[in-house]
C-alpha cells in the first residue's frame, strides 16, 4: 500500500515538474508547481514529517505560488514566443550536461544505498511526541539558526519593499 | 531480471526522486528564458533537496534533517520575495521578463 501511495506521488511530481519546465505560459507553470509541491508534501507524509508536510502546503503551495501568480498577473505577458533558448544545438548541449549529472548521481545512489529497504526503517516516536522532539531540537540546538532566520525574514520585507518601489536601473 | 522486494521503496528510491526533480530544475533554469519560470525551477530544485534531507533523516530517525529543511523552507520565501521584487522592478524599467531583454547588466 505504501509502495503505490509513493509510486502515485512520485509519478504527480515528475509530470508536473516536467510541465513546469515545459509549458510556455507561466501562469501554467506557477499552477504546475502548486501540483509538485503537494506531490512532495504527500512524500514527505510518507516519511512520517507531518509537521514539515503542513508547512510545505502553507508555505509553498500557498504563500510562495501565490505571490507567483500574482507577479505573473501583473505583467502583461500575452505571448512569450522566445520562451525557450534559442539555438538547438545549445539545448541539447544543456540538457546532456544534466543527463551526465544525473546518471552520476544515480550511479552513486545505487551504489551506496541501495540496502536501505522500507523494512530496516528505524523506529521514531509517534505523533505529538515527535512534534515535541522536533521543537526542542529546534529551540535549543538550533537556536541560533531559528534568530538567524527572524532576523533575515525581517531584512528580506524591507528589502522586497524597497526594491519593489524602486524605478529600476542604477545609472539615473 | 526482477528480484524479490525490487519494488520495495527503500531510501534509494526517495534519493532517486529527489536527483530527478532537481536534475528536472536544473534543465529549466539552463533553457528556459522566462526570469519568473527561472524562479520557479530554483524553487523545484530546494524543494528536491528538501525530499533528502527528511528521507536520510528518516532512515536515521534522527531529528536534525527536519530543522534543516524548516530552515531550507524560510530562506527559499524569503528568496523567492526578493527575486519576484527584482523582477517586478525589472520589468518596470525593461517592459519585458526574458532574460534576452537585460543581459548586459547595464542601466
Amino acid at each position: 500500500m505504501e509502495n503505490i501511495v509513493f509510486y502515485l506521488m512520485e509519478a504527480v511530481i515528475l509530470i508536473s515538474a516536467l510541465l513546469v519546465v515545459l509549458v510556455a505560459n507561466p501562469i501554467y507553470s506557477a499552477l504546475f508547481l502548486v501540483l509538485t509541491m503537494i506531490g512532495v508534501a504527500g512524500i514527505f507524509v510518507s516519511l512520517d514529517a507531518y509537521f514539515l508536510a503542513a508547512i510545505q502546503l502553507v508555505v509553498y503551495a500557498g504563500a510562495v505560488t501565490v505571490l507567483f501568480v500574482m507577479v505573473v498577473m501583473m505583467f502583461n505577458l500575452q505571448k512569450d514566443a522566445k520562451a525557450f533558448s534559442r539555438g538547438m544545438l545549445g539545448n541539447v548541449l544543456k540538457t546532456l550536461s544534466v543527463v551526465l549529472i544525473w546518471s552520476i548521481v544515480h550511479t552513486a545512489i545505487t551504489g551506496v544505498f541501495s540496502d536501505f529497504g522500507r523494512g530496516d526503517l528505524p523506529k521514531i516516536e509517534e505523533g505529538s511526541i515527535a512534534m515535541k522532539s522536533l521543537a526542542t531540537h529546534l529551540f535549543t540546538k538550533y537556536v541560533f539558526g531559528f534568530e538567524a532566520i527572524s532576523i533575515l525574514l525581517l531584512v528580506v520585507i524591507v528589502g522586497s519593499v524597497a526594491l519593489a518601489k524602486s524605478k529600476g536601473g542604477t545609472h539615473d | 531480471m526482477i528480484e524479490a522486494g525490487q519494488f520495495d521503496v527503500g531510501l534509494n528510491h526517495y534519493l532517486i526522486l529527489s536527483a530527478m526533480i532537481f536534475c528536472v530544475g536544473l534543465i529549466g533554469v539552463l533553457i528556459r528564458r522566462n526570469t519568473l519560470v527561472i524562479l520557479m525551477c530554483i524553487e523545484l530544485m530546494l524543494n528536491a533537496v528538501n525530499i533528502s534531507f527528511v528521507a536520510f533523516s528518516r532512515y536515521q530517525a534522527n531529528n536534525d534533517g527536519q530543522v534543516i529543511v524548516f530552515f531550507v523552507m524560510a530562506i527559499a520565501a524569503a528568496e523567492a520575495a526578493v527575486g519576484l521584487a527584482i523582477i517586478v522592478s525589472i520589468f518596470k524599467r525593461f517592459k519585458d521578463v526574458n532574460i534576452r531583454s537585460f543581459e548586459s547588466l547595464k542601466g
